[in-house]
This record gives C-alpha cells, sequence and structure tokens, in this order.
C-alpha cells in the first residue's frame, strides 16, 4: 500500500518536476542571452544557444541516457515480475537503483586499459567519439519548449528551449543520424578482430538500408506541415482540424510514425534489431573495447534512444503541445509558466517513448539478418512510399489537411480492428491431454 | 514425449507483425504496471503468496530464505541428552555406514562405569558428506539427526568445515524412556537429574513421523514463521 501510494505520488510529482526544472532553464536561458548580450556583445541567440547546449544536451539528454541504462535493468525486471538491481543501498534504501548509475561509471572509468596490438591505432581512438557525438548533435534541433518572451532586468529576450533553428532541421536530422554509422564501421574494422569486423559489417549494412526508409517515412510530415524546421511542425500540429482535432502526426501519419518508430529501433541497433551487437554470437563491433571506450558506445545507444524519442514525440506526438486542456492553460497561465509546461509535456511524452522503446525489447526476440533487410526493403519501403504518394494525392486534393486526416484515423481505426480481433480461437484444452500422452 | 505444439502457418493478420507487436506491447505494459504500483509480497514461502496484484516471485535470498520441505537433510547435529551430554554411544554404527567415510569416532568409557561408552572424539567432514543421511538411519540411539535446515556454511578454510563434537553438539535435547542410561541409571548423572530426565522422556517411535524437520528450535516451519514475522517488523 505504501508503495501503491508513492508510485502514484511519483506518476504525479514527475511531471510536476519536469515543468518546474523546464521553467529554471527558461530562466537560466534567458539569463545566458542576457549576459551574452549585455556583457559580452554578442549578437541575439547567441547566449541562450550556449545556455541550450549546456542545459539540453548536456544535462536533459546525458541525465536521461544515463538513468535509462540503469532504467533498463529496473523495468525489464519488473516487466518479468523480478526486483532489479537494489543491492547498493544509501541508509538501507535501494533508491530504485540509481546509485548504480555511480558505480557503473566508476567501474567504466577504472577499468584496465586492454587494446588490440594489431588495432589501428588512430581510427580505434576516435571510433567511440565517432558514435558518441552524432548522437548528442541530433538533439541541437529538437524544440523541447515553444518560444517565449522572457524579462530578464528591463530588457525583454524572446527564448526558446532549442538549440539551433536551421533551415535544413530535418535534413540536418537525417544527415547527422548517418553519421553514426561511421562509428560502429570504424569500430568494427579498427580492432582488427573477425567478430568485431562482422559486427560492424551488419550495423552498416543494416542501418544505412533503414534510413532510407527513416528518411521516406517523414517526407509525409514534411509534405503536411509545409516545413523542414522541427519547431513549425510542432506549431502546425496545434492546428485544430474541423474545429476540435488538433492536427497531431499520429492522426495525420500513422503509417509514417510506424515505419519511422520501427526505422529509428533499427537505426538506434536496440532488439530486435540488435544484431550487430549480438552477445550469443558475435558480442559485437565494440568486442575489442576496454572501460570508458566500452562505455561511450553503450551510452550512445541511450542517447540515440532519447533523442529519437524526442524527435518522435516532436512530429508525430504534438511535441510540447499538451494537446488537452491546451486552450484554458493558454488563457490562465501567464506565458513563461505556459512554456514551462509545455516542455515539461515533451519531456514527459519522450520518458514515455523511451519507455516504449526499452518495452519493446523486452516482447521481441530478435530477427534473424534476412528477416531485417526483407522487413527494410520489401515492407517498410514500399510501406513509405504509398505512404507519400497517398498523403502527396491528399493534400493536393485538400490542402487543409482535412482528407489527409480522414485518411490517417481511417488507418488508425482499421490498426486497432486488426489488433482487437482474435483471429485465431485459444485451446487451452490442448495440454492436459498432451501431459496424459506423454506420462504413458 | 514434449507437448504437441499447435504451428499452423501464421495468417494474415499474424503475418502483418505490427497488430500482434502491439497486443505484445500491451501484455508487457500490464505486467509492468502491475509490478510498479504494487510491491512484491515477502512471504518466504513463495508458492504461498497473493499473486493477484504484484507477480513478484524473487526471494532476496540471504535475507529471505525459503521453508526447506519436511524432511530436508540439512547440517548434522549431534543430539545431546537433557543432561548436555551427546545420546551417542559410540557404537561406530554411522560411521561403518558412512559411504563417504566422512565421520570418525574415538569412543571412550566412562571410569566407573563398565557397560556405558562415550565418544571423545566425534568429526564429521561435511565436504566429504554426500548427504544421503544413512548416518541416521543407521544410528541404534537417535544420536546423530539431519533436522538442523541448515546448508554447511561457506568458509574460507578447509579446516572450517571439519565440525568436531563441540560444534555438533546442539539443538533441543531428546529423552527416550528406553534409553538404557534412564532405565537403569548411570554414574555420570546425579540422582535428581536423573529423576527429571526420566519425568521428560517420551516413547520412541518405531514408525519414522515427521518429528525429525519439526523438533522446536530447528523446525522449517518456524523458520519461515520467523522469517514471516522479520518481514511484518519491517513493515514490507
Amino acid at each position: 500500500m505504501r508503495r501503491f501510494l508513492g508510485m502514484v505520488l511519483f506518476a504525479i510529482l514527475g511531471p510536476g518536476v519536469l515543468v518546474l526544472l523546464a521553467r529554471a532553464f527558461y530562466y537560466l536561458v534567458a539569463v545566458a542571452e542576457h549576459v551574452a548580450i549585455g556583457l559580452l556583445g554578442a549578437p541575439a541567440t547567441y547566449g541562450a544557444a550556449v545556455a541550450n547546449v549546456v542545459l539540453l544536451m548536456l544535462v536533459v539528454v546525458m541525465t536521461t541516457a544515463a538513468a535509462l541504462s540503469v532504467a533498463e535493468r529496473k523495468w525489464s525486471a519488473l516487466i518479468q515480475n523480478r526486483i532489479g538491481p537494489n543491492r547498493i543501498r544509501v541508509f538501507g534504501n535501494p533508491l530504485g537503483g540509481m546509485p548504480f548509475l555511480l558505480a557503473d561509471a566508476l567501474k567504466m572509468l577504472t577499468k584496465e586499459n586492454i587494446e588490440p596490438s594489431q588495432r589501428s591505432k588512430l581510427l580505434f581512438e576516435i571510433a567511440p567519439m565517432i558514435s558518441f557525438a552524432p548522437a548528442f548533435a541530433l538533439f541541437a534541433v529538437v524544440p523541447v519548449g515553444p518560444e517565449v518572451n522572457y524579462r530578464v532586468g528591463d530588457a525583454v529576450h524572446r527564448v526558446a528551449l532549442q538549440v539551433a533553428s536551421i533551415d535544413a532541421g530535418l535534413l540536418f536530422v537525417f544527415g547527422a543520424a548517418s553519421l553514426a554509422v561511421y562509428g560502429t564501421a570504424l569500430a568494427g574494422w579498427a580492432s582488427n578482430s573477425k567478430l568485431a569486423m562482422l559486427g560492424g559489417v551488419r550495423a552498416s549494412s543494416q542501418m544505412i538500408g533503414y534510413e532510407v526508409s527513416l528518411g521516406l517515412s517523414l517526407v509525409g510530415s514534411m509534405m503536411a506541415y509545409q516545413s523542414l524546421r522541427l519547431e513549425q511542425m510542432v506549431q502546425a500540429q496545434g492546428q485544430l482540424l474541423w474545429g476540435f482535432l488538433p492536427a497531431l502526426g499520429i492522426l495525420l501519419q500513422p503509417l509514417g510514425a510506424l515505419v519511422f518508430f520501427t526505422s529509428a529501433f533499427a537505426e538506434v541497433k536496440r532488439a530486435p534489431f540488435d544484431l550487430p551487437e549480438g552477445e550469443s554470437e558475435i558480442v559485437g563491433y565494440f568486442v575489442e573495447y576496454p572501460g570508458m571506450k566500452f562505455g561511450m558506445m553503450f551510452l550512445a545507444e541511450f542517447v540515440e534512444v532519447v533523442v529519437l524519442s524526442a524527435i518522435t514525440a516532436a512530429i508525430f506526438f504534438g511535441g510540447w503541445h499538451p494537446v488537452i486542456f491546451e486552450a484554458w492553460l493558454r488563457a490562465n497561465l501567464e506565458p513563461a509558466w505556459f512554456a514551462a509546461v509545455c516542455a515539461g509535456v515533451f519531456l514527459t511524452k519522450v520518458a514515455i517513448l523511451c519507455w516504449v522503446q526499452l518495452a519493446i525489447r523486452f516482447t521481441l526476440p530478435r530477427f534473424r539478418f534476412d528477416q531485417i533487410q526483407t522487413l527494410c526493403w520489401k515492407v517498410l519501403l514500399p510501406t513509405t512510399l504509398a505512404n507519400v504518394f497517398v498523403t502527396g494525392a491528399a493534400i493536393l486534393v485538400d490542402p487543409s489537411l482535412e482528407l489527409l486526416a480522414a485518411i490517417g484515423l481511417l488507418e488508425l481505426v482499421a490498426m486497432v480492428a486488426i489488433t482487437v480481433a482474435a483471429s485465431r480461437p485459444r485451446e487451452p484444452a490442448a495440454h492436459p491431454v498432451a501431459h496424459a500422452v506423454a506420462h504413458h | 514425449m514434449p507437448y504437441q505444439l499447435q504451428d499452423a502457418a501464421p495468417d494474415l493478420r499474424e503475418s502483418m507483425y505490427f497488430p500482434e507487436i502491439i497486443r505484445g506491447v500491451g501484455l508487457i505494459m500490464k505486467q509492468f504496471l502491475r509490478n510498479f504500483f504494487f510491491g512484491r509480497e515477502s512471504n518466504p514461502d513463495v508458492l504461498a503468496r497473493d499473486r493477484s496484484l504484484s507477480q513478484n516471485a524473487t526471494l532476496q535470498y540471504p535475507e529471505e530464505r525459503v521453508p526447506y520441505p519436511p524432511g530436508y537433510r540439512g547440517l548434522h547435529r549431534l543430539v545431546p541428552r537433557d543432561d548436555g551430554k551427546p545420546r551417542c554411544v559410540a557404537c561406530y554404527m554411522c560411521a561403518t555406514a558412512c559411504p563417504a567415510q566422512c565421520i570418525y569416532i574415538e569412543a571412550g568409557e566412562l571410569p566407573d562405569d563398565p557397560i556405558e561408552k562415550y565418544p571423545t572424539k566425534f568429526v564429521i567432514d561435511e565436504l566429504r558428506c554426500v548427504v544421503c543421511g544413512f548416518c541416521v538411519e543407521a544410528c541404534p540411539k537417535d544420536a546423530i539427526r539431519m533436522d538442523s535446515g541448515e546448508h554447511a556454511p561457506p568458509s574460507y578454510e578447509r579446516s572450517a568445515q571439519i565440525w568436531d563434537e563441540k560444534r555438533l553438539l546442539r539443538g533441543p535435547p531428546v529423552s527416550y524412556l528406553y534409553d538404557p542410561w534412564l532405565r537403569r541409571g548411570a554414574s555420570s548423572i546425579p540422582p535428581e537429574k536423573l529423576e527429571e530426565m526420566r519425568a521428560r522422556a517420551r516413547p520412541f517411535h518405531t514408525v519414522a513421523t515427521d518429528e525429525y524437520a519439526q523438533t522446536p528450535g530447528f523446525s522449517v516451519r518456524a523458520l519461515a514463521a520467523e522469517a514471516r514475522e522479520r518481514a511484518a517488523r519491517e513493515g514490507k
């Protein structure tokens, strides 16, 4: 009972804390902007960008990714009726396994640095960085919170929780995401190990294949929102269709969302697409890496989980729009608090999507490699192409997006109907008979 | 013969993957939420746990221990008499029966008693013991039992696994009406103590009962009850 109350409290307070955090971030960003303009004479948005890099990319993404490495163990334990890591205790309290972050970091950092003697020295050193950096860079274009006028002293600054607002927003995402394959391929090659090499080759063929469907799955959204900037796509999702339905990406582009999420999985190289690091057969492209170099590859995976959750949330789940009560919140809260609530909502959405990504890992067994390629080239690619054509036609016929939303809703309803419909009768009586046969 | 599995070809809906995946995630989510919101019941008797809310079956081993079933063969003990001396009469039956030859006995005799013997040394090498229980069956005096319900505790030295009579002699004392030292008296027992022991003595069960597993203080059920109380005290 105590646990139940505590968890309910946690589920309520968690988003609340995120809102307060967002409010603090807005304040710090505005102050940084103020300082940069007033003291250093820097151009506008310079200070805000630096503050956003520190706060969003280092604090939010890094903390979330590190926490996810523990959360994966803990959540999988809850899914599988276990307890999970709880042996490090602070005053008798396991704290949900969080002290393991410290223990893991300590372990990684103090491990002996063993390296294969025949390695390619330069590439071996820089491969972890190459796989780590692009994942981080992706977060630069993600709009965490809306733009808002913020008063610091007597000056008013227009700040947003977004590192960089660039015209080629989504193209930057594709470009940076495709850089990640270099890290894994180089790591596999530079280790001079057959297993690592196999892992690297598998990673490159898989990631390059899925980049195609990853890119194409977002084309529909680009056409629907007529922009490549993520913040404009998020803003466009606030418009109402038929006067009541928010134009969320998941409603307009359910197929696109599904394909994007699947391809994102393959890009992150997580189960069920974790063939580059199959622990039972080839260990993976990082098999020769010791200590923190392995830790960087390991962490890069979780950074990618966070970033891809953020991009999915931004494009398909309304970004920072709270969706429900939005009009009421906008009318009754002062703008700074409304922006903080929006950013808190966005972070909550990201957390939930991270959970879904981890949960799918514990739902599905791994694919075989030919199944992976079949899924990519024969299923996802034709689906996205069809989606692009249908979306284009729908927008051409009806630029107000209502036809597109109707098609999307139809697809969603069909998906739900197929999911709910039990296609095969359950046969519970089969087992006792089998037992009886087994015993005689 | 293993189960006959239904291995029909997947129908259209199953070969679409996504509906089944969504269903699977739903199942996972249900399991996650029930374990997230409801804590583990810490009853050490795992099978008796209420699994309607949380289905967690974990046992936090060193703190919580499964009660062993009656008849579990744990560490040996030398059963004491009511006056604290071992019931053992150093007859070597157990040492003879032992297939692992892990029991070493040296017999001594009391200076003023021409009949009764006692072990001056009774050593069991728990590393050699194969836990077969033959010694318990062979003993004509119910002097050695394996009802302690404990494992051999881990140790860093081999010597710590060699249990002598001082370590083995423990647990609740037992006296039977047929015990020779009670029937004819013994010079090692003072007369008033002898009366007390006679008063406490019980008839010997010729049919094996559950009693071996339920000696007070060593009962596995008592251990389980203790663990339950401990868990209740800690308010889990």
